[in-house]
């Protein structure tokens, strides 16, 4: 049975990202039906069996993370929208914000009604021009027809959504760097717990959510969470998914598709396979930049949750990165440690003085200076990072160190051996 | 009666803050952790009170308040975690990652810092897997550090040495290009500051925003590129910015007056209190070569927590700045001074005044001619003709001894202590009050610091009334409104001060006392606390602490009593001064006590003085 694209469905109509537009393809049904017919707490339990689980990264149940809110309403709650999307060959939440914006709001109304929140807060990435300008004018445009602002379609629930652009940090998509930069601090993780749901955003209850989680929300939210869960691979990888694929591949974009989609079934049938017929895969990063690699023989997996954590890997943020024979896996992992040295906020010891020196020695083996025990060093300070940071950075280039060592071991070494790089000494270069 | 409690000090923030533990982690009084059947048996956890949790932290039981970290919990067992970024006076970074320990059932190491004990915890501070990541965390603190450990002023006292020494895999395996930052940097008006030895805890970012509440520092910067700077146009400069040397954990920031000048293994610390001002800081006076190098605060948790202002830490100064005097100095009397012969010409005793007499020492001579020259104006002047200025930076002995002797014995009718103050109370330490001692001489019944009291005593010596003046460690000619003609008429001048002001010049006898660090004694603070001054300086010459200057004076009318050192004294005056009722001079112990009726006690609920 194809698969009815959901997420996506408005995409490449023209005008797409126009409230009207939206409105005609039934748009803001679901918002009606769940002020109408649910309390907040039953959109909570509603949203809890659909078995939603967020798509920013970590794959968390989100009716599950919406039911830690502190029960007393001393203090007011927030609902913090993450659009900070920085993941090197992450570009999915780009495409809802840009092309169909209404449907990310849809979503954030009803999850902002679910917690009984009446003020989001939309996180932006800075260089999101375009998104910013486009989700600014839905805002707007909500505003006027009623979704937003005061007693929203004569429920008596009200809210109001700021809007903050990022200014160029990666670690601010990190949920408690966002609340930093929010209150107008440096982007720099705090330690947990306290974790948002009690602890957040000016030290009030938080709610911090990925703009494909609340969008995702907006379906639940139309059809109902029995329909929802039936969708990808039950019971614990529900509802449609995008993927992002990029690298050495035919066609790199967006792909939705039910969780538990074959890798090799989105590459090879959806992005039209290899970029060059003569240079087959070597391997792939199925979840993104910060999750393990995987050697093409073990490619072969299903794109879900728990099937990429059984294969070794994350589902991340599905920013799958596609790599070819062409490719010297050390000079890929240099690239990549060079942007997470660059992106570490140097808060605390293990990533601030560990990356730089991952890259260091990358760059020795890169240029023919590597020695045969730098190998071995890099999986040993990888090691030292990961578990013993603040927040999940520290993973998130402890992981892919480790992981190419790993599966790739032979090529670093025969970096240190030939005091060259094979491909490009090969390449004559 | 109970005291106002205005100068009670008030730190902020709330020294901790312990996170609140995951929900379900600390559901309380949750059973201990039950030994696994086969595994060796732990030690039986003790019973714990209604606000405290019990723990194991390497096999040994603890008890400590609810809310305590893990890692005061194991300062509290005896086990030391170490740590960079946690200072005990500040809020929690859990930045450094030196402090992480293991606890049972959670897959990640947790910093002891910032994790709240919680019943039952089973935790491992010394296992072979907490020793690889501390190994890791110096390796990893050391790789871009410039190793200049042999010109920096905080070798000795450095926690990187000392961790690396207990910890650390005692080499590296970085062979790369260290980044380098700038060094020597001239960060504000008494720091310098060295970005290359930055371990970027924080501490002293920390300690601008939250204590001081000034904010000059921030870190710039991302990655191991990050360094601690100041904004544009406001360097360092607030009255605390001494305290960001103290917390910095290595030989980042160093202080400008003690660069080079000691290795810290060379000084000796002797705990005293600083006399700068009516808090009385309690401090460590670091001493080589019979010279005080550094003064930096000591923990007391009631008076400064860990802090002391800027101009405290360098109120030693004085005693290498200004002239000492160091045996008695008399002017020529009876006789008045021959013509050409100025009032400043004085000079040492030189000639016995009966030559047939036994050589006396000087000192004795001159305390009998101050004796006979203050009996002498008695005589002629009547009970009123006797006056004496007594200053608020004199011991509780001293000015006991002042009253005792001037006053009970040798007739001085009125003893006036002059007000030193300057600007005005701060939000931390400072007291307008610069005397250190302005309590404990109203409590010893000089009254409070008055100018009026002063004045009119000055104007009685202009208008002739009074005839002998006995001035204890004030400068008369710096009272605003004293000329050297005012006082020309007295007949006797008594002066006696640890350096030669120009009112030592013109008095009749002066006797070199003291000075700050030189000798024993109490003062009472402005809370109400008696606090010890240790000395930790030999005195120069024939210099003596004012309260055996008063004795040996108070024998020339009929003093009988002996005090052999301070504490006799000090013991006397708690027998028979109501207020100091009930305290014993070895009780006061380094932190002090307040005195009857003072308010107990500081900051509520304060945590355990770092170690
Ligand atoms: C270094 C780092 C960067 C992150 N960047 C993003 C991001 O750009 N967008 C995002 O939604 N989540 C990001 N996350 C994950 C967030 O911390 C958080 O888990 C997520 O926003 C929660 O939303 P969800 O429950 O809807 O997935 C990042 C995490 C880390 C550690
Ligand atoms: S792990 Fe890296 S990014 Fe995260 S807090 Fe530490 S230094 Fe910052
Ligand atoms: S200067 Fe010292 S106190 Fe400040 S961050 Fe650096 S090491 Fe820490
Ligand atoms: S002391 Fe705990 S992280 Fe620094």
């Amino acid at each position: 049975m194809a698969f009815e694209p959901l997420l996506t469905r408005n995409v490449g109509r023209p005008g797409s990202e126009a409230i009207d537009a939206y409105l005609a393809s039934g748009g803001y049904q679901g918002l009606k039906r769940v002020l109408r017919e649910f309390t907040p707490e039953k959109f909570v339990e509603e949203v809890k069996s659909s078995g939603l689980r967020g798509r920013g990264g970590a794959g968390f149940s989100t009716g599950m993370k919406w039911g830690f809110l502190p029960k007393g309403r001393e203090k007011p709650r927030y609902l913090c929208v993450n659009a900070d999307e920085s993941e090197p060959g992450t570009f999915k939440d780009r495409l809802l914000i840009e092309k169909d914006p209404h449907l990310v709001l849809e979503g954030i109304i009803a999850s902002a009604y679910a917690i009984e929140c009446n003020l989001a807060f939309f996180y932006i990435r800075g260089e999101f021009h375009q998104g910013h300008r486009i989700f600014q004018k839905a805002v707007a445009e909500a505003h006027a027809r009623g979704y937003l602002g005061r007693n929203i379609l004569g429920s008596g629930f009200g809210l109001d959504i700021i809007m903050y652009r990022g200014a160029g940090a990666y670690i601010c998509g990190e949920e408690t760097a966002l609340l930093e930069s929010l209150e107008g601090k440096r982007g720099y993780p705090r330690i947990k717990p306290p974790f948002p749901a009690l602890v957040g955003l000016y030290g009030c209850p938080t709610i911090i959510n990925n703009v494909e989680t609340l969008a995702n929300v907006t379906l639940i939210a139309e059809r109902g969470a029995a329909w929802y869960a039936a969708i990808g691979r039950p019971p614990k990888n529900t509802g449609p998914k995008l993927f992002c694929l990029s690298g050495h591949v035919k066609r790199p974009g967006v792909y939705e598709a039910p969780l538990g989609v074959p890798f090799l079934e989105l590459l090879n049938e959806q992005a039209g396979g290899m970029a060059h017929p003569s240079r087959p895969l070597k391997a792939a990063v199925p979840g993104g930049s910060s999750m393990k690699i995987l050697p093409a023989s073990k490619c072969d997996v299903l794109l879900d949750f728990d099937s990429l954590a059984a294969a070794g890997t994350s589902l991340g943020s599905a920013g799958g990165i596609v790599m070819d024979t062409g490719t010297c896996i050390v000079g890929a992992l240099l690239n990549l440690a060079r942007f997470y040295a660059h992106e570490s906020c140097g808060q605390c010891t293990p990533c601030r003085e560990g990356t730089g020196w991952l890259v260091q020695i990358l760059v020795r083996l890169e240029r023919g200076d590597g020695r045969m025990e730098d190998v071995g060093l890099l999986a040993d300070i990888a090691g030292r990072i990961e578990g013993n940071t603040v927040c999940p950075f520290g993973e998130a280039i402890a992981w892919p160190v480790d992981s190419y060592v790993k599966e790739f071991r032979e090529e670093f070494e025969e970096h240190a051996r030939r005091k060259a790089c094979p491909l490009r000494a090969a390449a004559g270069r | 009666m109970a005291e106002p409690r205005s100068c009670e000090p008030r730190f902020s923030p709330p020294p901790h803050q312990p996170n609140v533990p995951a929900p379900g982690a600390a559901a309380t009084g949750a059973a201990p952790a039950a030994a696994t059947p086969g595994a060796p048996a732990t030690p039986a956890l003790p019973q714990a009170g209604p606000d405290e949790v019990a723990l194991l932290i390497d096999d040994r039981p603890v008890v400590v308040r609810r809310g305590a970290t893990v890692l005061q919990a194991a300062e509290k067992a005896g086990i030391l975690v170490p740590h960079y970024c946690y200072h005990p006076g500040m809020s929690i970074a859990g930045n450094c990652r030196m402090c992480l320990v293991e606890i049972e059932k959670m897959p990640k190491l947790q910093i002891g810092c910032a994790t709240a004990a919680t019943p039952g915890m089973v935790v491992r501070t010394n296992n072979d897997r907490v020793k690889g990541v501390r190994a890791g965390i110096q390796e990893f603190l050391l790789i871009n550090h410039p190793l200049d450990c042999p010109i920096c002023d905080q070798a000795g006292e450095c926690r990187l040495q000392a961790y690396e020494k207990d910890y650390g895999r005692g080499e590296s395996r970085f062979v790369e290009e260290k980044v380098r930052f700038p060094k020597r940097y001239d960060i504000g008006r008494s720091v310098l500051f060295d970005a290359e030895r930055c371990i970027k805890c924080t501490r002293c970012v920390r300690f601008c925003d939250e204590v001081s509440r000034s904010h000059e520092l921030a870190l710039f910067s991302r990655g191991d590129h990050a360094i601690i700077g100041t904004f544009p146009g406001r360097p360092l400069d607030n009255p605390y910015s001494g305290c960001t040397v103290d917390v910095c954990p290595v030989g980042a920031l160093t202080w400008k007056p003690f660069r080079f000048k000691a290795r810290v293994w060379f000084l000796k610390n002797v705990p005293s209190v600083c006399a700068g001002c009516a808090r009385g800081c309690n401090v460590n006076l670091a001493v080589f070569r019979n010279r005080i190098h550094r003064m930096a605060p000591r923990p007391n948790l009631d008076v400064n927590a860990y802090w002391m202002c800027d101009a405290g830490r360098q109120s030693y100064d004085s005693l290498y700045s200004r002239p000492r005097f160091e045996r008695p100095v008399v002017r020529a009397v009876p006789a008045a001074p021959r013509a050409g012969e100025s009032a400043a010409a004085a000079r040492p005793l030189r000639e016995s005044p009966d030559p047939r007499a036994e050589p006396a020492s000087l000192r004795d001579r001159a305390l009998d001619l101050a004796a006979g020259l203050l009996r002498e104006a008695a005589r002629k002047g009547g009970p009123r003709a006797l006056a004496a200025i007594v200053s608020a930076r004199l011991s509780v002995e001293d000015l006991y001894l002042a009253k005792r002797v001037l006053g009970d014995l040798a007739g001085v009718a009125r003893l006036a202590v002059p007000p030193h103050e300057e600007g005005e109370d701060d939000h931390l330490l400072i007291r307008r009050d610069r005397t250190p001692n302005a309590r404990g001489a109203e409590l010893l019944g000089f009254g409070a610091p008055s100018a009026a009291r002063v004045r009119e005593i000055l104007d009685d010596v202009a208008a002739g009334r009074v005839r002998g003046l006995v001035v204890l460690g004030e400068d008369l000619l710096a009272i605003p409104g004293v000329a050297p003609a005012m006082v020309e008429r007295l007949e006797a001048l008594i002066v006696i001060d640890w350096w030669r002001s120009p009112t030592v010049d013109i008095a009749h006898v002066a006797l070199p006392a003291c000075g700050y660090g030189e000798f024993e004694g109490t003062v009472v603070n402005c809370q109400g606390r008696v606090q010890r001054l240790r000395p930790a300086l030999r005195p120069p010459g024939e210099a003596d602490p004012a309260w055996r200057i008063l004795r040996d004076l108070g024998r020339r009318f009929d003093l009988t009593n002996e005090y052999a050192a301070p504490r006799a004294v000090f013991d006397e005056v708690a027998a028979k001064v109501p207020a100091f009722a009930g305290l014993n001079f070895s009780a006061l112990g380094d932190l002090g006590a307040p005195v009857p009726g003072a308010p107990a006690g500081g900051a509520a609920g304060a945590p355990a003085v770092e170690a």
